[in-house]
């Protein structure tokens, strides 16, 4: 990106000014010109510094040998694409990735659809009601990761946890001492109750935003119709909804399949590795493993996924009229 | 809105509050463990609502050494991260979403693509580039690190902001005969403000909740930050678990009075921007 600039600034050609609507900017002095990227450079300079090029050194190490030695001593040692054999013979990683994809699917799934029934709810709730729920969905958000996921290995404890204790109360005799964290599935699942109880005040909010912004006489025209309210959520609220909800989409498939601090936190990946994601089979090989070329070879293959399953959509965004002025 | 009954009425308040209780049962039980002596702690007894109240959790958790510098650091870190990330990000989402220029459709890809990469996996590129710029062990690596990791959002949602501010606005006070930097002081900025609420949430959240790098970077014991001190707290009191609540909700507390500063702003606003192309 930094040769874009470079090769613009002095260039300093103004745009054809024929473009309807650009009459106004017809003749511009060269410090307009350069007025935009020099906005765009402190961003831009730390982005390529500390996102892009570290990236790019990424895809370097995924095609040598870099384990602790050659890190000490600073060899470089081209081993092609054996970082990546080496990763997709193993069949545990191919379990790991359809671990991973079904663990985001749903927790993107349960998540938007307790988002967008929050947020839906929230329309018809009394005004202190309403602001009761809205706290507690923020006390939600704002509790940190690392102090959520303590509290929920304490509230999931094996001997004093208090749903063991509850279900006791409760007649089922058989969950006194049971462990929540004894398979891998029964593991995730508490991992993605953490990361839904997390995620879904943002999404509630940003799609009650959404339904805020809907004008209010369109449902009373839909009343006035007859409409049931479905038939108003479909024909009023939808078309307003729909851009917001792809975006959260986008975003919560970009954040849960990249979840590491509270899967690290819970069980290591445990029990037996039966918990292991992507993200923490990218820890064990680097930073745990220190085979930092295998590693960066499964962030590569991470990368791939999310650029497959979001490029139509990032494609959308880049064309979409609104990126035209 | 489509008239309801009164039952209805009264079905859908309790719906909401059953919902607004199972959100906040996390933090309540967070708050009253910490609030408990061991022995209530790991008694059979089942005690929802605590009967008596002890601050002792409290105290020790903070007489811990070294807290007030660790609390000091992550202010210091995430409040500077915050800031940074605000006026860079700011800076560039309003050429990104008004001004006409070569490239602008890179940079918009540029923005977009650089939130795929999975931060773990930078991390040995990352620690080499500090130890050659020497900010390991700084705050200030420390801090630049968060600010790369949140502008693609802050850029992202900011621009979104600026572009639904409408344009006529900013026309009408040139015409009036502000300069470029008076539109962008009297009209452009005042109508940022949930766009700028929005984003030092998130980047607030973000830096406050880093542990990875803080753990690796940070080689001296004071220059550690809380979530450091929070996990040290785990494995030196592995069944404590009245010490690790009371740790956690003082950790939690600076995030809670952030976000309820801001609250009124952030209902609503969070990424009402964001869709805007």
């Amino acid at each position: 990106m930094t040769s874009t600039v470079n090769t613009v600034l002095p260039a300093g050609s103004p745009p054809p000014a024929a473009r309807p609507g650009a009459g106004r900017r017809a003749r511009r002095p060269l410090s307009d010109i350069a007025l935009p990227y020099l906005m765009l450079l402190p961003a831009v300079a730390l982005m390529v510094a500390l996102l892009g090029w570290p990236a790019l050194q990424v895809i370097a190490i995924s095609f040598r040998k870099l384990d602790l030695g050659e890190l000490v001593r600073g060899e470089i040692k081209w081993v092609g694409l054996d970082n990546y054999a080496n990763v997709l013979n193993d069949p545990e990683f191919w379990v790991i990735a359809l671990r991973t994809a079904v663990f985001t699917v749903t927790v993107v799934l349960s998540t938007l659809l307790v988002g967008l029934g929050i947020a839906v709810l929230m329309r018809h709730l009394s005004t202190w009601v309403r602001i009761s729920l809205q706290v507690c969905l923020v006390l939600a958000w704002a509790t940190p990761i690392v102090a959520t996921t303590t509290v929920f290995q304490w509230m999931f404890d094996q001997e004093y946890g208090i749903l063991n204790k509850t279900l006791v109360l409760l007649g089922f005799d058989s969950f006194k001492g049971h462990s929540w964290f004894a398979s891998g599935g029964s593991t995730l699942t508490v991992i993605g109750l953490l990361v839904l109880w997390q995620a879904v005040p943002f999404i509630a909010f940003t799609l009650y935003a959404g339904l805020l912004s809907t004008p209010k006489d369109l449902y009373e025209a839909a009343a006035i119709d007859g409409a049931t309210g479905w038939q108003a959520f479909r024909a009023v609220s939808w078309p307003s909804l729909r851009p917001l909800l792809m975006l959260v989409t986008f975003l919560s498939v970009l954040w849960d399949f990249k979840v590491f601090a509270q899967v690290w936190a819970i069980r290591q990946g445990g029990p037996d590795g039966q918990s292991t994601t992507l993200p923490v089979l990218l820890y064990l090989k680097g930073i745990a493993g220190s085979h930092f070329g295998v590693s960066a070879a499964v962030a590569v293959l991470m990368l791939i996924i999310l650029v497959a399953v979001t490029w139509r959509y990032m494609r959308l965004l880049v064309r979409s009229p609104e990126t035209e002025l | 809105m489509l008239r309801k009954t009164p039952a209805q009425r009264v079905a859908l308040a309790v719906f909401g509050l059953v919902i607004a209780v199972v959100f906040l049962f996390p933090t309540y039980w967070m708050f009253t463990t910490a609030l408990k002596t061991p022995a209530q702690i790991l008694s059979p007894d089942y005690d929802l609502i605590p009967l008596s109240a002890t601050l002792e959790n409290f105290g020790n958790a903070i007489a811990k050494p070294g807290f007030s510098t660790f609390l000091t650091n992550s202010l210091i870190v995430t409040l500077g991260s915050v800031v940074f990330a605000l006026v860079a990000g700011l800076l560039a989402a309003v050429p990104l979403a008004r001004m006409r220029f070569r490239g602008r459709k890179g940079f918009i890809l540029l923005v977009l693509v650089s939130q795929l990469a999975p931060l773990e996996a930078l991390f040995v590129p990352m620690y080499l580039i500090m130890r050659d710029a020497d900010l390991l062990n700084s705050l200030w690596g420390l801090l630049l690190v968060y600010v790369a990791f949140t502008l693609p959002f802050t850029v992202w949602t900011l621009r979104g902001f600026v572009k639904g501010i409408p344009i006529e606005l900013e026309e009408a006070a040139m015409v009036d005969g502000c300069g470029r930097w008076g539109v962008f002081r009297r009209v452009t900025l005042p109508l940022l403000g949930p766009g700028l609420v929005a984003t030092s949430v998130f980047s607030f959240i973000t830096a406050w909740n880093e542990f990875l790098y803080a753990l690796v970077f940070m080689r001296d014991q004071d220059k550690l930050t809380l979530p450091v001190w929070l996990s040290s707290f785990r494995t030196a009191f592995g069944t404590d678990w009245g010490g690790i609540m009371a740790a956690s909700v003082i950790y939690a507390v600076p995030a809670l009075i952030f976000f309820l500063l801001l609250q009124r702003k952030l209902v609503g606003g969070a990424t009402a921007g964001a869709v805007k192309g």
